[in-house]
């Protein structure tokens, strides 16, 4: 038997949805004298029960690392709907990527078209925001400019320091209060409230955050992302509606939030 | 081409780093000798993983331990993971880099899992073939680890200690001799896990791996969830008479204890070497 026949069967029967034993079961004879053909087998284990333990080890170990990574969308489901989550996860997002932190980059997306969102339409929210902490915890590094930074400024410059995001940030629109669906201690009970919002996720040194922005906020920090914008360019912006005053008032609020949240970066 | 032939130098007990001892690893924690890491844990942009890598690094020796090189596969080698690998190698300079002998990805899907190989002379021209050329990128041999198995196949054409040092020979590379991993698969397949040992030339054998297992009703199962059994230990002892004091790491992935418990059974895994090898640094003999 060549080896890549080997390995073709061993993946085909091991990754299968269902068990070795229902896949061989409903594939007849032939099948199970091709697995006892390969694998030697004995009283105590035959071939199929040791195919069996690596199809076991492969579903457990993928199911509890998405379970780690996604610890409130696993909550709110239960387990036994979270298996079915990943059993049906499985069958159409195979894993491809070396590391085991990849495995589920995918599973936002697929929970949006899954029929778990249909009692719970928030569930793909929850996940998207699950993700982005997971994947930003070893994003990339920057170093932040400090609100200390900020202070030492001289006045006249203050109108064209560049703003910048550090890169480990992401922004997510949602369309339901996930925060309060995070922070739930039972999230399996809870059904947050529809509530369009934008959250803003980002890492500070080895810790990652999360808050809820609102549309002003939100617009500014999408135009950050967009490329350099100046305080001087802030504070017109913000001026729409406000008073020269006003708009520096708030643009130093933002900036100062930003600063001492962690999400500004030096910019050289 | 590789270099000169460089033996993998014997650090004494290391511990599997893994998140609850980041901090520890950081700060220089004097009881562990040096680290090993899951390569791939570390192959990230940044963020807290290489912060504590680094500053582990500044402390103690790193060994890089890889889980998904899939030396055994019949995909084409990945070849943006090398260089990634190569990368992090040239970063963090590990006192050597390991993997192990099994397949894990298939039609371009990884399954995250170490799956047997067939001991055919098919397989093992494959897997020579591609140690080869990752130590030609890396520039330096590597350790290939025997994986713990529950199956075996009929047509294989040769035990696991012939294809283990055919591949050495011929790869002309390091073994990674994991104790626990030849007690569960003397176990699941019913040899015995001396005679293994003894077929092992003891000139190719650089570093020893430790762990626990879960015993099921049928089978042993390489879960690495419980402390090292006392049968692992024995054989352990003999491991040392045959191969020397070489590093020995211990790992640890699930029911993680505290650092002081691991280095509890570190510290035994030291004193087994100092009474088999006749004291601390005693090499024992590495004649082939």
């Amino acid at each position: 038997m060549k080896l890549a026949e080997v390995q073709a069967l061993f993946y085909e029967l091991v990754t299968a949805r269902e068990s070795v034993a229902a896949t061989l079961a409903a594939r007849g004879p032939e099948a199970r004298r091709a697995v006892e053909e390969m694998v030697a087998g004995d009283a105590r284990l035959p071939a199929s029960a040791r195919m069996e333990i690596y199809a076991d080890m492969y579903f457990a170990r993928i199911r509890d690392v998405l379970a780690d990574e996604y610890p409130k969308t696993a909550g709110a489901l239960g387990p036994a709907a979270f298996h079915h989550l990943v059993t049906d996860y499985l069958d159409v997002c195979r894993p491809s990527h070396p590391s085991l932190r990849e495995v589920g980059a995918r599973l936002p997306g697929f929970v949006a078209a899954h029929a778990a969102t249909a009692e719970r339409p928030w569930l793909a929210e929850l996940a998207r925001l699950e993700r982005a902490r997971f994947e930003l915890f070893d994003g990339p590094d920057a170093e932040p400019l400090t609100v200390e930074a900020l202070r030492a400024r001289p006045p006249e410059r203050f109108a064209a320091l560049p703003l910048r995001l550090v890169p480990s940030h992401e922004l997510i629109a949602t369309r339901f209060d996930v925060v309060s669906l995070w922070r739930a201690d039972d999230p399996a009970a809870a059904a947050p409230d529809p509530n369009p919002t934008t959250l803003i996720v980002w890492r500070r040194n080895s810790d990652v955050f999360h808050r809820a922005v609102d549309v002003e906020e939100g617009d500014w920090l999408r135009s950050l992302e967009g490329g350099d914008v100046t305080f001087g360019e802030l504070c017109a912006g913000l001026a729409a509606g406000r008073t020269d005053e006003a708009a520096a008032a708030r643009a130093f609020v933002l900036c100062g939030r930003w600063a001492n949240d962690g999400l500004l970066r030096i910019s050289r | 081409m590789i270099g000169a032939m460089h033996g993998f130098a014997a650090l004494g007990q290391g511990i599997g780093l893994r998140p609850p001892f980041y901090e520890a690893a950081a700060a220089g924690e004097p009881s562990v000798g040096w680290w090993e890491v899951i390569t791939e844990n570390f192959m990230v942009e940044g963020g807290n993983p290489r912060r504590v890598l680094r500053a582990a690094r500044a402390h103690r020796p790193i060994v890089l331990h890889g889980v998904s090189l899939s030396l055994g596969s019949t995909d084409p080698l990945d070849a943006r993971y090398l260089e990634r690998l190569a990368a992090l190698a040239a970063e963090i300079e590990p006192a050597w880099i390991s993997d192990h002998l099994c397949w894990s990805s298939f039609g371009g899907q990884s399954a995250h899992d170490l799956w047997p190989l067939p001991f055919t002379e098919e397989a093992l021209g494959h897997v020579a073939t591609r140690v080869a050329r990752v130590q030609e990128r890396l520039g330096r041999r590597i350790l290939v680890e025997n994986v713990s198995s529950y199956l075996s196949y009929r047509h294989s054409t040769m035990s696991e200690p012939e294809f283990l040092t055919a591949l050495a020979e011929r790869a002309d590379c390091g073994l990674l001799f994991d104790v626990n991993n030849v007690f569960v698969s003397a176990h699941n397949h019913g040899f015995d896990p001396v005679a293994f040992i003894d077929a092992i030339p003891r000139a190719r054998v650089g570093q020893f791996h430790l762990a626990g297992h879960s015993v099921q009703p049928t089978h042993l199962l390489d879960t690495h969830d419980h402390p090292v059994s006392e049968g692992v230990w024995e054989l352990y002892r003999h491991a040392v008479a045959r191969f020397g004091d070489l590093a020995t790491l211990l790992e640890r992935d699930d029911h993680i204890p505290p650092l002081e418990k691991l280095c509890a059974e570190s510290r035994r895994a030291a004193e087994i070497a100092r009474q088999v090898s006749g004291g601390p640094g005693g090499g024992g003999d590495r004649g082939a």
